[in-house]
């Protein structure tokens, strides 16, 4: 029990020097005990005196010295701190133990009592734990937000650990602990491995039993399909189940729908506050003030805002919510009170519709809608073979082209669309066209994919379709009850879509519809969802967009082999391709606007922005029972981890206390020594 | 610095005293005719008492006519006017030399004040001071105009080194058989007790009044700290720490001390009189000292 109360800080030699102080003090208080010397009328008086209070002479000059006492009381203080007391929230068990510190976005919250924000909370928690280990003992230390990463490998070693410990830096990415648990299973047991002998598995180290402290606010989902096997968690809380925060959970760029030409700007904020509060929004674009607005917005509720941006100019646009509001709702996490968005330039794709004649497919690819997002040109399939298109098409001009039953001698540089024919690939030469189904009933379709979306196809009428086999790696997205009727597939960096069926065939001269799709509503509605998905994606906003951490992928505009990236720190990054490939940009870590600079020039802009509500919900999981406000465990699998009681396991110690007193003390004393107190 | 013969006496205490006299509650043969009236019974004018009488009487102070009409013999007593033996016995031992002003000092005073008024009234005033040598051995004083001389010689009294109280008093017994008011004026501050001191006079028969001087800080120590107190007499020395609990055992130690001389003089029909050296000499003749019956 001592030994939890106590840590011994001395050597032997050390301690007995120490511990030699209170003798030489009082024996240097009774040896060299300075008297000032006074004549009196007589000593009478004062001898009589003596004699009385000399009963236990030795302790009653004792008593009569508040200075000796109160230097005796020092050193006791001293040594006291020297044996750093203090209580052990948690015993520190195992052999081996794993610190898993989240340093997601969220714990930037600065709401922590004992520290600047949850993480240095939790560093501190992390290096109490750190103190107690012992020579028996290592441990591990692992970061992690979005991916985890391994800050220190298992260790015996305190000064490591606490080196170590202290390089976490705070991060804006999303939490996710299944990442984490993975790698800290993996690494907790490494010996550990299964041999084919004979078809039974063995296990040839057994496996050790792991420590897991797990120093979270808890701000994620439970984790599902994992075993924790060797491992033994404990869950740390950091914050508190009230804490107050406003957000910026969305912001984009699009069209106004009224007046296409101008574009305006969107912005979510939401309360993760108890209370209702009025939220000033500002929106800048490079810096410049452009529009300010206020939202009343309910408890937990999001309220959208629209900002004008007319005509401005590309650039970087910022959605600050307005500093007042901030204390008034005392904010606590700053990250996203932010939001960024790239303004690039506005550019409709180029969308080439090659065809026979198709009336309905013109119509639907000529709408108000359609015609914001692409610049349709329509040719003939005897355009194929002239010099215009042929350049066009290897220079990457258009970003779509739509062959309608007919099909090129060359995959075009852009993302195609097949209609009743196939790409000239390999993959795709599937069934031949004389195996064409008669009547396919259509009975599932990919709703989860962008171009399905909001599509109905449902007892749809189709005379006759080819069956479409997608290459490897491709993904069927109507299925009839014969075989797949609409596939994609990528193809470098573009995507191939094929339709099985044409909407209109000529048959002796006139145009005859093979289906009723384009009666009905689902047809322009997929022509919009292609046009957004395979020419806007290049145009919009809505793929300038990546979380913290996560890759984006992005075409230049000109034909360039290599461009930089710069960050909104100012970093610059040069990436370089081969062949026709896009550019993929991998250091996200900062929100912020990055830009793209080709030939020197800003030819786009994307924004790295931590959309993440269980980020910003920065209060801490409260428990769900009727106790009250209680923390609430965390579920891994199928164990309920509990959290810590009282949510500190780190040992608390008395000796910076018991300086403090020392110090009091000393001061007294000198009190005393100067304005001859007496007690 | 000695204190000046004005000093001692400034003329308007002068006037306060002139109004007052010593008194003695013993009855004492004078020498010489003085103008007191004596509480002795004897040879003068003013009638007094009559009593028995008794073999050896003298018989020329028998009234006859009583004795004509009762057939007794009756003595008649007349009141006699005396002078009245004042000594002032003054403690010049180290240990006056203390206080502000010092208790030496203030016993000057209070004797030249006393002395004053003792010459006044025509009584016989010695002053002595309680040391080993005999230099200040007083001359008897007597009238009017012996003040001054009085006051020259108290003014040259000095702290003797050797002063020991008892041995002072003994040798001025030694001296002076005869009777009268004797008025010690001391801090009782000797090693060895006051006591033998004031069991000399006692065995004198004299009329004893003790005039305790204590200094103010003797009464209330200013003191603090890791103190080496020294005795200014024999050089023995006190080691303290003041502290509260000390400081309170000092007082009632005091206490104890003064309480206990009172007792020891009022035991044996001495007259005490504390006496703090902050207190003005003349509001300690005229009120302090006519309570306590030495002067009327």
């Amino acid at each position: 029990m001592l030994d939890g109360l106590f840590r011994n800080t001395l050597s032997p030699l050390q301690w007995s020097l120490m511990l030699a102080i209170p003798p030489a003090i009082l024996a240097l208080y009774f040896l060299k005990l300075k008297r000032m010397p006074i004549e009196v009328p007589s000593t009478y008086l004062w001898r009589k005196s003596i004699e009385d209070l000399r009963v236990n002479s030795f302790w009653q000059r004792l008593r009569q010295s508040i200075l000796l006492l109160l230097q005796l009381l020092l050193v006791a203080l001293a040594i006291f701190a020297l044996l750093r007391p203090g209580w052990e929230g948690t015993e520190l068990g195992g052999e081996r133990i794993i610190f898993l510190v989240d340093n997601s976005a969220s714990m930037g919250t600065e709401d922590v009592a004992d520290a600047k924000d949850r993480l240095a909370s939790a560093k501190k928690k992390v290096a109490g734990l750190i103190d107690q280990l012992d020579s028996s003992m290592s441990a591990m230390i692992i970061a992690f937000a979005d991916t985890p990463h391994v800050v220190q490998q298992f260790t015996g070693s305190q000064g490591v650990l606490r080196e170590r410990l202290e390089s976490i830096e705070l991060t804006s990415q999303p939490t996710n602990l299944l990442e984490a648990l993975k790698l800290a299973g993996g690494l907790a047991n490494p010996g550990q491995m299964t041999l084919q002998d004979s078809g039974v598995e063995v296990e040839v180290i057994e496996p050790v039993t792991t420590s897991l402290y797990i120093f979270s606010d808890g701000r994620f989902e439970d984790v599902e399909g994992f075993d924790l096997g060797g491992l033994d968690p404990s869950y740390v809380p950091l914050g508190s189940t009230d804490t107050a925060n406003l957000a910026v959970t969305a912001f984009s760029t699009r069209r106004n729908e009224v007046r296409p030409e101008e574009r305006e700007a969107f912005v979510q904020v939401t309360n993760f506050t108890e209370a209702d509060q009025d939220v000033v929004v500002e929106v800048q674009l490079d810096g410049q003030f452009l529009d300010a607005k206020q939202a009343s917005l309910e408890a937990g509720k999001s309220a959208s805002l629209s900002f004008p941006l007319a005509d401005a100019p590309p650039g970087r646009l910022t959605a600050t919510i307005d500093a007042e509001s901030l204390t008034a709702a005392s904010d606590r996490l700053k990250i996203d009170n932010e939001a960024y968005a790239g303004l690039n330039r506005q550019e409709q794709g180029k969308v080439l519709l090659v065809t026979q004649g198709n009336k309905v497919l013109e119509a639907a690819l000529s709408t108000e809608r359609a015609g914001r997002i692409a610049d349709l040109t329509v040719i003939t399939p005897a355009g194929l073979d002239t010099e215009e298109y042929k350049r066009d098409a290897q220079s990457g001009e258009y970003a779509l082209i739509i062959y309608d039953v007919c099909a090129p001698a060359e995959m075009p540089r852009s993302h195609t669309l097949f209609i009743g024919s196939r790409p000239p690939l390999a993959g795709w030469q599937g069934k031949p066209e004389v195996d064409a189904e008669r009547f396919p009933q259509v009975i599932d379709w990919n709703r989860a994919h962008p171009l399905l979306a909001y599509v109905e196809l449902s007892d749809l009428w189709i005379y006759e379709s080819q069956l479409v086999d997608p290459p490897q790696g491709g993904t069927a997205l109507i299925d009839s009850s014969n075989g797949p009727l609409m596939a994609i597939a990528p193809r470098d960096s573009y995507e191939d879509v094929v339709l099985g069926f044409p909407i209109i065939v000529y048959r002796d001269g006139s145009a005859m519809g093979n289906t009723r799709w384009f009666r009905r509503r689902s047809f322009p509605t997929f022509w919009l969802n292609t046009l957004s998905y395979l020419v806007g994606q290049l145009a919009g906003d809505a793929a300038n967009q990546a979380e913290p951490g996560e890759p984006i992928e992005f075409r230049p505009v000109t034909n360039v082999p290599e461009v930089v990236v710069r960050s909104p720190s100012g970093a610059k990054t040069t990436l370089t391709r081969s062949g026709d490939t896009t550019f993929q940009f991998q250091d996200t870590a900062e929100p912020g606007v990055y830009e793209v600079l080709e030939r020197g020039q800003v030819s786009k802009r994307f924004a790295v922005n931590l959309f993440d509500r269980q980020e910003s919900d920065v209060r801490l999981r409260a428990s769900q029972q009727e106790a009250g406000p209680g923390i609430d465990s965390i579920r891994i699998g199928y164990t309920d981890v509990t959290a810590e009681a009282g949510g500190a396991p780190a040992r608390k110690e008395l000796w910076q206390l018991l300086l403090a007193l020392a110090l009091v003390v000393l001061m007294a004393e000198w009190y005393v020594c100067n304005r001859r107190v007496y007690i | 610095m000695p204190i000046s013969p004005p000093e001692l006496l400034p003329p308007d205490l002068m006037s306060q005293l002139e109004r007052l006299e010593l008194v003695t509650r013993k009855v004492f043969r004078g020498r010489m005719k003085g103008e007191r009236r004596s509480k002795r019974k004897g040879e003068s004018v003013e009638f007094a008492d009559y009593r028995n009488y008794t073999p050896g009487d003298d018989l020329r102070r028998v009234d006859w006519n009583l004795y004509a009409r009762l057939d007794k013999l009756i003595l008649k007593l007349f009141l006699e006017e005396e002078d009245l033996h004042f000594y002032t016995l003054i403690d010049a031992s180290p240990s006056m030399a203390f206080g502000e002003p010092t208790k030496l000092e203030y016993a000057k005073r209070l004797a030249a004040a006393l002395g004053f008024i003792g010459l006044v009234k025509s009584d016989r005033v010695v002053i002595e001071t309680l040391g080993q040598g005999l230099r200040d051995r007083s001359p008897v004083l007597r009238g009017r105009k012996s003040v001054w001389r009085m006051l020259e010689q108290l003014s040259q009294i000095e702290p003797d080194q050797d002063g020991s109280l008892s041995e002072g008093v003994k040798r001025f017994c030694l001296r002076n058989a005869g009777k009268g008011v004797v008025v010690l004026i001391s801090d009782l501050m000797d090693k060895q007790g006051y006591e033998p001191a004031l069991k000399y006079l006692m065995a004198q028969r004299v009329d004893v009044y003790l005039i305790h001087v204590l200094s103010q800080e003797e009464i209330d120590p200013d003191v603090t700290g890791d103190l080496r107190l020294v005795d200014c007499e024999d050089q023995d020395f006190a080691e303290i720490t003041v502290s509260a609990p000390l400081l309170s055992r000092y007082k009632q130690t005091l206490a104890a001390f003064t309480a206990g001389a009172q007792e020891f003089c009022s035991k044996r029909g001495m007259a005490y009189l504390l006496a703090n050296n902050q207190m003005p000499v003349n509001e300690l003749m005229t009120n302090y000292m006519r309570r306590r019956g030495l002067v009327r």
